[in-house]
């Protein structure tokens, strides 16, 4: 238990549930509570909850007033246009673009105080991603894991043929899911097409024009009978770690289990138009299906939000189909029994001013902003924190970046009290000062 | 002696103190009997405590905190990064780090939180030690039992009034490990002593109060009582014990087998070889055997030109059989341009050329003047001294004197001090800017007497349009200062270790840290260079990492080390010689296989170590095995020149997808880590489906559509191709093989394609081994 860098980082928070036992007996005097109170963050271990993770990336920032966290009694400057619906959890209402998650409101959690103190999209991006605040404009400074690597390298893939960490269509443009210093091996898949498109294939699975699944059969052969030929180069595990790579490569080329997983055809036609025949809907449905097949994070980055211009008509184009895809996951994965064992995450690198501009937009906003959190045990129906009269500050319960990963670190079942090293061998904390969001779970 | 007494309630404790420092405290239950009088009834407990508990606690047996108290949230973790010792402290706790400053814990411990931490009036229901036992809730959990010494000390601190450090502390000199260095078996067990000497001239045996780390807990554990445990596998260990801000070190060497005499080595052996055979009879390893000729020239144009060998260049090498064949040979690949192009690559990541940033229209000039310049300066064997001293005192145009761009990514404090020491001192230093340096004496002292070098570096003019303004002159400010963080106080230029450098005005600080870099003791700067080249040519530093030299992490060779660093900075700095050095040493001729003995070796370089090309090399290998050059995008939707390779590319900024997944640097830090040759997934995707390798192994006039339509039989084309691809002949096993799938297929074309896919993704063809 001693936290000595260098050696295993243990949690200082909390002790093993074994370390409790021995450590218990003693301590006669504890009371229930206190008891209770050690028993809760007793579990510095991770273990593989078998959990997965959705997450919607609202790349550019989606407005908070004009979805989940409207303010209605605010003047028409401050609330916009939309009119606030009702939701099937009594109290909570929503956007009117969001009916179709009004009908699954009792699955879906809101935090309503998210805040960090940058306004720019690459840092800001980089905030949310990695929980900490990074290298800027004016500032470099060194980049830190995404929370998806973080997890790749804390728990893997649930099959050992899926990549472990996927992005659809590709990782977000700054460059921050990435993994830094876990190493290359935990970076995202990048799918690298539209799932909506006519012929979706995946570029790194499909084949270079004028080579044949045949060709690359053979291919696989011959390079497992020239490698095994010359075993003897190495008998001391260096080129293991390419080997088993190679493998899964090959695997994911010439085998069907992955390539299945991509068949995004093989979907009853109803269901796909009930996410919807749009990107958001097709990208949602293939996250489905990829975590379906044992993938433990997909990234879904679609839509550009930064609408400092004319937010309203721009919403117009985003919101429904994010709706319809969000909400027909939720159906979908709770009609499949999944909905325990996936959690889905939707949040940006900000929110949006509360007063409208005079372009009819809405600028940055990190003052205070929403994220969605929904399934993977998360207390569906519940909003945590709140913001001010007309959204501009934190009212109540500020959550940090770190602390919303926090809380999705310990769904995952990944341990609070994990530290990696960076670059120049200095331990760095997955959550630092996050603590678990406590009221969502 | 009875040196005081206390009473508390219906106890009493006295306290012995030895004149050997040893102190015994003894508890009785007392009883009033008569007014004035006490008589002690039941002795209950005599609890010696040290020989060292007291620490440097003076004669009347009082507790001092800097000697007595700190090394004990030491020794518990209190102060740890990952509890109360991190920035942000715990629960609203917080330490110095692993309590390297001590009044700022203090003043935690004493006045903070409405001073519940302390109660002199009844130490025992202090929160400290309420928490540290465990009765009351703790995060950290149970780490102290109220009978151990270490309670004792604490509640008696608290007793005494919880005093802050005085300034007639006695303070620690010196600490001294005993052994510092020794030859341990398999399955032994060995105790170090650890003494420290205070500034009253007391010594005391402080080894149950220090943190013990091993850096190899596999070859030697290491317990909190400095009791180390030898493994059941060979190799080299050391033990940092830290004790009140100071740290010692023990240095364990654990043969794999007998150690043995070293083998005898021929008249003409060079000191390297003889060093390495040292090395090797310590550990009772015996080396690998030597390679054959391909194996060797494989290596040698991969490490020194960053080139495979040609068919030619494999056969001429073989051909020559007259004396001195190999050091001819190394000084022909150094002659090449793409000795220059390699290495100026290498350099490059080192000082950040960085191409990329925010918009990068403007940047291509300097990164293509600067790499210009790094090429020529390797070309004609600039001595490594003048070449660093170029970069570090330059000033003027970015346009007209290229090693200003170096001043272009680096280019505020942090970025001086860390590229500096991580470069060219082989420092990891950055913990000392918030905090002294966990494993080594680097204090934010030296951070920042080594920023206070750079503090009056000035720039003017400039075209900012990207992260990094483009474009700008450097010159020296007249002022220009650098603050303690904590003090507050301006800290005098400063090379690490000292002293302050003495300046005028008028004199450039840099041009006196360039002087101290290139003189002869310098104890960091040849040293780091010759480590660097060892480890690009071995696979791993002397001291590994390279760039993290600290008397925790020792050399597994220093005698060879410091052999290689007299010799470089006797030759001059000559970079060329240090290469034939390392790389004509038997070491570096030695084969990937490993015998019994040596198997498990990681050190001390008894076999060859096999890595992976790096990202350029590779890519470069694939267009030359199949003659087919890859096309790099250039500025403005243009091309580089046709042919242009990979290794002469000037910066990071020339997007190519297999170059990114196999590891090339964004160079965004003066650290070799960046470049990564960790496997990945993208990796193994690339080599199957990639559309680069497909053209180059479809384009009619490559090497894969040429065999496809030559006459040649099939036997005399795998007997070439095994040559060009892997610089050897075809194992016979290997030979049919590809015979049998050649014969088998319908399409010569797509055969050959196929098998040379195969090959070139073969680990044999990935690795330099």
């Amino acid at each position: 238990m001693l936290t000595v860098p260098g050696s295993t980082y243990r949690n200082c928070d909390g002790l093993s549930r074994r370390n409790f036992l021995q450590v218990g007996a003693p301590l006669l005097g504890l009371g229930l509570s206190s008891l209770l109170e050690h028993e809760a963050t007793a579990d510095d271990e991770t273990r593989d909850r078998g959990k997965s993770l959705i997450v919607f990336w609202t790349h550019g920032g989606m407005s908070q007033q004009d979805t989940y966290d409207m303010k209605p009694d605010s003047p028409a400057e401050y609330r916009g246009p939309y009119r606030p619906i009702k939701t099937n959890v009594p109290g909570t209402i929503v956007g009117e673009r969001f009916a179709r998650q009004a009908r699954v409101m009792d699955k879906i959690a809101q935090v309503r105080s998210v805040h960090h103190e940058n306004g720019i999209h690459a840092p800001s991006a980089h905030w949310m991603q990695t929980g900490y605040f990074g290298p800027t404009l004016a500032r470099i400074a060194a980049q830190y894991p995404s929370f998806g690597s973080v997890i790749n390298k804390a728990l893997g893939a649930r099959s050992p043929h899926m990549p472990a960490y996927i992005a659809v269509p590709k990782a977000e443009a700054f460059g921050y899911q990435k993994s830094v210093y876990l190493g290359a091996s935990f970076d995202p898949f990048e799918v690298g097409a539209d799932p909506n498109s006519k012929n979706f294939k995946v570029p790194n699975l499909a084949l270079p024009g004028g080579l044949e699944l045949a060709n690359v059969r053979k291919r696989r052969d011959l390079l497992t009978r020239f490698d095994s030929l010359r075993r003897d180069i190495d008998r001391t595990g260096v080129m293991d770690g390419l080997d088993a790579f190679k493998a899964k490569a090959l695997e994911m080329v010439t085998g069907e289990e992955v390539r299945k997983a991509f068949e995004i055809d093989s979907e009853p036609d109803a269901l796909r138009a009930r996410y919807g025949r749009h990107q958001y809907g097709q990208s949602a449905l293939l996250a489905r299906r990829l975590v379906e097949s044992g993938a433990r994070v997909v990234t879904v980055n679609t839509g550009y939000w930064d609408h400092h211009n004319d937010v309203h008509p721009n919403l117009e184009q985003h919101l429904p189909p994010l709706d319809a895809a969000m909400a027909t996951l939720l159906e979908d994965l709770d009609e499949r029994g999944m909905l325990d064992n996936t959690l889905v995450y939707c949040a940006g690198e900000f929110g949006r001013t509360p007063l409208i501009n005079g372009h009819a937009g809405r600028d940055h906003w990190s003052n205070c902003f929403t994220v969605m959190l929904a399934g993977g045990g998360i207390v569906g129906g519940r909003n945590v924190g709140a913001s001010e009269r007309h959204g501009g500050g934190v009212l109540e319960r500020p959550s940090s970046p770190l602390d919303v990963l926090a809380t999705i670190y310990d769904v995952m079942g990944i341990s609070l009290g994990t530290h990696y090293e960076d670059a120049s061998g200095r331990p760095v904390s997955i959550v630092g000062s996050g603590r678990p969001i406590h009221e969502l779970t | 002696m009875i040196r005081r007494l206390e009473v508390f309630g219906l106890w009493s404790a006295y306290s012995f103190a030895y004149p050997d420092g040893m102190r015994m405290w003894v508890k009785h239950r007392v009883r009033v009997v008569v007014p004035g009088r006490l008589m002690a009834c039941v002795v209950l407990m005599a609890l010696v405590v040290g020989p060292a508990a007291a620490g440097a606690a003076d004669a009347v047996g009082r507790v001092a905190f800097a000697t007595d108290v700190v090394p004990i949230l030491t020794k518990l973790g209190c102060n740890s990064g990952g509890c109360h010792g991190k920035s942000t402290g715990q629960n609203g706790f917080k330490l110095s780090l692993l309590g390297f400053v001590p009044s700022y814990d203090h003043e935690s411990m004493v006045k903070e939180a409405r001073g519940r931490r302390v109660f002199a009036g009844d130490p025992d229901s202090s929160l400290l030690l309420q928490k540290a036992i465990g009765r009351v809730p703790h995060g950290g959990g149970r780490r102290l039992g109220t009978d151990s010494p270490d309670y004792q000390v604490l509640a008696d601190w608290i007793r005494q009034g919880a005093a802050p450090p005085r300034s007639d502390d006695p303070i620690l000199v010196k600490l001294t490990m005993t052994p510092s260095r020794g030859v341990l078996a398999v399955n032994t067990t060995e105790q170090l002593k650890l003494e420290a000497l205070f500034s009253n001239g007391v010594r005391r045996d402080v080894t149950r109060q220090a943190l013990y780390l091993s850096n190899e807990p596999e070859i030697g554990a290491v317990d909190a009582a400095g009791h180390v445990t030898i493994g059941e596998q060979g190799g080299l260990f050391a033990v940092l014990a830290r004790f009140g801000g100071q740290m010692a070190v023990f240095q364990g060497t654990v043969p794999f087998g007998e150690s043995t005499e070293p083998e005898k080595l021929p008249e003409d052996a060079s000191p390297v070889d003889r060093l390495l055979a040292d090395g090797w009879a310590r550990l009772g390893v015996q080396p690998s055997v030597e390679v054959d000729d391909s194996t060797l020239i494989r290596r040698l144009c991969l490490d020194i030109c960053g080139t495979l060998p040609t068919v030619e260049e494999v056969r001429a090498f073989q051909a020559d059989q007259r004396p001195g064949r190999r050091e001819r040979l190394i000084n022909r690949l150094l002659d090449r341009p793409e000795y220059a192009a390699f290495f100026a690559m290498k350099w490059a990541d080192i000082l950040r050329n960085r191409g990329k940033g925010y918009s990068t229209s403007k940047q291509r000039p300097g990164t293509a003047l600067f790499a210009g310049w790094i090429r020529d300066s390797l070309a004609t064997n600039k001595p490594y001294d003048q070449f660093v001293a170029e970069i570090l005192t330059a000033t003027g145009s970015q346009r007209e004197n290229p090693p200003t761009v170096w001043y272009r990514q680096v280019r505020t404090s942090v970025d001086y001090v860390e590229s500096v020491a991580q470069a060219f001192l082989g420092v990891r230093i950055q913990c000392a800017q918030c905090h002294h340096h966990p494993f080594e004496r680097w204090s934010q002292a030296d951070y920042y007497g080594l920023a206070a070098v750079f503090s009056r570096v000035g720039r003017r003019g400039g075209f900012a349009d990207a992260e990094v303004p483009t474009n700008e002159r450097i010159f020296v400010r007249s002022q220009g200062e650098v603050h303690h963080p904590r003090t507050g106080r301006v800290v005098a230029p400063r090379p690490l270790g000292g002293p302050d450098l003495s300046l005028s005005p008028f004199d450039d600080p840099r041009q006196r840290f360039a002087r101290w870099l290139s003189r002869p003791d310098n104890p960091f700067f040849a040293r780091t260079m010759v480590n660097r080249m060892w480890g690009h040519f071995l696979g791993r530093g002397l001291v590994h990492p390279i760039d993290d030299a600290r008397s925790s992490n020792p050399p597994s060779n220093p005698e060879l080390l410091n052999w290689l660093t007299s010799d470089f900075v006797a030759s001059g700095y000559d970079l060329r010689q240090l290469i034939i050095r390392i790389a004509g040493s038997r070491a570096y001729r030695l084969s990937s296989q490993p015998n019994k003995s040596n198997r498990l070796d990681t050190q001390s370089y008894a076999r060859f170590y096999p890595r992976r090309l790096k990202a350029e090399v590779l890519l470069d290998a694939y267009s030359q095995v199949l003659d087919v050059p890859t096309v790099f995008p250039g500025d403005r939707g243009g091309k580089f020149p046709a042919g242009t390779r990979a290794i002469e590319l000037p910066d990071e900024n020339v997007s190519v997808h297999f170059l990114d997944v196999f590891g090339r640097p964004d160079r965004r830090s003066a650290c070799e880590c960046e470049r990564t040759d960790d496997p990945a997934l993208a990796q193994a995707l690339e080599l199957v489906s990639s559309k680069e390798i497909q053209r180059k192994l479809s384009e009619k006039t490559g090497y894969a559509l040429r065999l496809g339509a030559n006459k040649k039989s099939h036997s005399e084309n795998i007997a070439e191709l095994f040559v060009r691809v892997f610089s050897r002949r075809p194992l016979e096993k290997e030979a049919a093989a590809a015979l049998e799938y050649l014969e088998s297929e319908s399409d010569r074309k797509a055969a050959y394609q196929s098998l040379l896919w195969a090959l070139l993704a073969t680990n044999e063809f990935l690795f330099i081994h």
